[in-house]
């Protein structure tokens, strides 16, 4: 090899990387990159579907804070983080202990719980609305046992609550396999020479599995806390287009499917609660991670 | 070569600065709007979820079209129902509208403010004449002059009802209530017979019902809303009586026009809107109720019924604009229009077509009935959805319903939030 040759090697080695990178980053670029930055550009200004908008500054955003139907999203949004998280924490973990152990029939289980995650949510959704309609399933077994018929659809509350339900229910399979390739690795010695020291199964839960498993239990947790937060279907689902009884259901992510979308959608207004919507995601992240990195020191 | 830091900075400003490209002028470019020239060249053409059922009907068109004028071709693409509105704005936002479009009124409006309907006043009106005065007008838009998209097939129906919950409740089935006080008397009665089992109404009332009960849409210039007024504020109350009775369906809230027809044909409600179309879903759905079914005209106080209208638009920024007028023409021309209504259970917007003994003569069944007394009807029919009403004021009027009949809110406080809501939106619409 001359030195020519070489130095013509050296010089073209630093490309090389990038035209490997070239077709990711160009698809990074454009679904990714692209519409985010538009998002962030578009929530400076008033455009509309059809219509070029000119920059407003921070009118956006000022107008989101006398919107009604911005602080019900949040309010929504929020409160959805409250109740299905811990629950989305929690429950697929003892369901992992459940079929984690190797008795015959147990894959039967495992698939029959992850069975709603694979589903449509569209079809989910559907099932569930005529579950919990007026004259479904269960308001006619709450009849028949004496309760009467409960509002859930009808009642802004109940709504919200069944939305959640459907969210844990769906979410359950996915979350307890995570839980099962963590729990694989708890090693078994440790149960044993807890047990060996008189713990029973609940001290052997506290004191062995959730320590074993906690950074998959902040992992659960962050991943969760961002889908509850960023909600649509299941709420849209159930509570209709509307938002449920005169919107008060409405989710963040909802609000910008309706005010951006449509021939007369506010794309800007929409852009300006998408930005909402990131900033407290990354917020919810930080937060989550902040506590664990705390809780190892 | 290797990539400099400068290149590399060059790239990614490019990736940034890329998007503010959107925020540019809205100058549009596009082709002639003659519509004039010579009828050649390819051209697009998208209905609003029509292949399912009639997919031989409009092959057997487009061929017709494509041989009355060689030269031309069609493509034919099909839109399902769900989310029309937002498939024509990404297209029309991304520069792809097809040459003839499917529209209705509400869609045409924004579409022509934006400068992409062809106005055929100007460039089509010698076709003018063919078609139903007040049906050519459906597309004008309040505050711009021309007309926006071809009439085409227009829709009304009757109020069904159930023979045996009316019977129920002890009320003649034979006699079904034809005004909007008889109607909430028998709601009330069949409520309170039933313990609040069976509600009479299943949706909560709309745009067209304070039209048809007889409430001031509009002002008279178009150019804010004014459906506040004391005659609103009573059907709303009337509205608010029958919620708190269970007269109105609890889950009517938040129920769409497809859930209130599911509750109507699971016989959870007494009676609900429809068309001709439905007489044929009873049948086959629910015999059960098709038993029982009652049918009876739509209850307007102002003596002239709701009907809906359907269009064809041509985008005016299609290259061949002499073809798209002319296959828009071809689709809702009397010979065709009468074709289609004969498949379906719908009516022609052309001038003398109604008057068909198709429309006017009965053999005796319900089918003809029903067809018979809607093509009647049509001829002195408003379509009472405003053109500029979009989906986000009808979610401000919706929720505002709502909160007055839950009690949050006056029947007047609510309307009169639902119309500063809706000209706020209406002024930023532009």
């Amino acid at each position: 090899m001359t030195m020519s040759t070489v130095s013509r090697v050296r010089r073209q080695l630093p490309l090389s990387p990038w035209l490997f990178a070239a077709p990711g980053l160009l698809v990074i670029g454009a679904f990714i990159l692209y519409p985010f930055v538009s998002t962030l550009i578009n929530a400076f200004t008033d455009r509309r579907t059809l219509i070029e908008g000119k920059f407003v500054g921070l009118d956006n955003f000022r107008e989101l804070l006398h919107d009604d139907m911005f602080w019900i999203g949040l309010r929504n949004s929020t409160l959805y983080v409250v109740g299905v998280v811990p629950a989305l924490v929690l429950l697929p973990l003892l369901l992992a202990l459940l079929v984690q152990k190797n008795i015959p029939g147990i894959a039967f289980f495992r698939s029959a719980f992850y069975t709603p995650v694979v589903a449509s949510i569209v079809v989910v959704g559907l099932i569930w609305v005529w579950l919990l309609d007026e004259r479904g399933l269960v308001n006619s077994l709450l009849e028949t046992i004496g309760v009467g018929r409960v509002g859930f659809l009808s009642d802004q509350w109940l709504l919200l609550l069944s939305a959640m339900a459907v969210t844990v229910w769906k979410g359950l399979g996915y979350y307890m396999i995570i839980y099962l390739a963590a729990l694989a690795n708890v090693p078994r010695e440790l149960h044993e020479a807890a047990a060996v020291d008189g713990a029973g199964a609940v001290r052997r839960f506290l004191t062995v599995t959730v320590p074993a498993v906690r950074s998959t239990m902040v992992l659960v947790g962050a991943l969760s806390s961002v889908a509850a937060f960023k909600v649509f279907s299941e709420v849209y689902l159930m509570a209709g287009p509307s938002g449920g009884p005169a919107g008060e259901d409405t989710t963040l992510v909802m609000l910008v499917q309706r005010t951006g979308t449509g021939l007369t959608g506010r794309v800007g207004y929409a852009s300006a609660i998408s930005v909402v919507v990131f900033v407290v995601t990354v917020a919810l992240m930080l937060l989550v991670l902040r506590a664990d990195r705390r809780d190892e020191s | 070569m290797p990539i400099s830091r400068r290149n590399l900075a060059a790239a990614l400003a490019v990736c940034v600065v890329l998007p503010l490209s959107a925020c540019g002028s809205g100058d549009d470019g596009g082709g002639s709007s003659d519509a004039s020239g010579k009828i050649e060249g390819d051209i697009t053409f998208q209905t609003w979820n029509l292949r399912a059922n009639f997919k031989d009907y409009f092959e057997g068109l487009i061929t017709d079209f494509e041989k009355k004028y060689p030269g031309t071709k069609v493509k034919w693409v099909d839109q399902p129902a769900e989310g029309y509105a937002d498939k024509i704005s990404a297209d029309a936002a991304g520069g792809t509208l097809p040459d003839v479009v499917n529209v209705s009124p509400d869609l045409v409006a924004p579409l022509a403010k934006a400068g992409l309907a062809l106005d055929l006043d100007k460039d089509a009106a010698q076709y003018k004449k063919e078609y139903l005065e007040g049906a050519w007008a459906s597309h004008q838009i309040p505050g711009m002059t021309g007309t926006y998209a071809f009439p085409w097939y227009l829709n009304t129906g009757p109020l069904f009802y159930n023979k045996s919950l009316f019977q129920e409740a002890g009320i003649d089935p034979e006699q079904p209530p034809t005004t909007y006080d008889e109607l909430f008397d028998d709601a009330l009665t069949i409520a309170e017979k039933t313990d609040g089992k069976v509600a009479t109404l299943a949706n909560v009332p709309t745009v067209e019902d304070f039209g048809r009960y007889g409430v001031p849409l509009m002002n008279q210039e178009g150019t804010a809303f004014a459906f506040n007024d004391t005659k609103g504020v009573e059907l709303l109350t009337k509205y608010k009586e029958l919620y708190d009775a269970k007269a109105l369906d609890p889950q009517a809230l938040t129920a769409t026009p497809e859930s209130s027809g599911k509750k109507f044909l699971t016989e959870a409600v007494a009676m609900n809107p429809g068309s001709a179309l439905d007489l044929g879903n009873f049948k086959k759905q629910a015999p059960n109720l098709y038993k029982n079914i009652g049918i009876t005209d739509q209850i307007t106080s102002t003596g002239h019924v709701n009907m809906y209208v359907m269009g064809v638009m041509v985008n005016s920024q299609s290259k061949q604009t002499p073809a798209a007028v002319a296959f828009a023409h071809y689709v809702t021309d009397a010979e065709h229009q009468m074709s289609f209504a004969k498949k379906v259970a719908i009516f022609p917007s052309t001038a003398g077509s109604l008057d068909d003994p198709y429309f006017t003569k009965e053999d005796g069944t319900d089918e003809t009935r029903v067809r018979v007394a809607a093509a009647k009807s049509l001829k002195s029919a408003v379509n009472y959805t405003p053109v500029l009403f979009s989906e986000q004021m009808k979610t401000e009027l919706r929720n505002e319903v709502a909160k007055a009949l839950q009690g949050k809110e006056s029947p007047k406080e609510a309307l009169d939030n639902a119309v500063e809501a809706c000209n706020r939106l209406l002024q930023q619409q532009g």
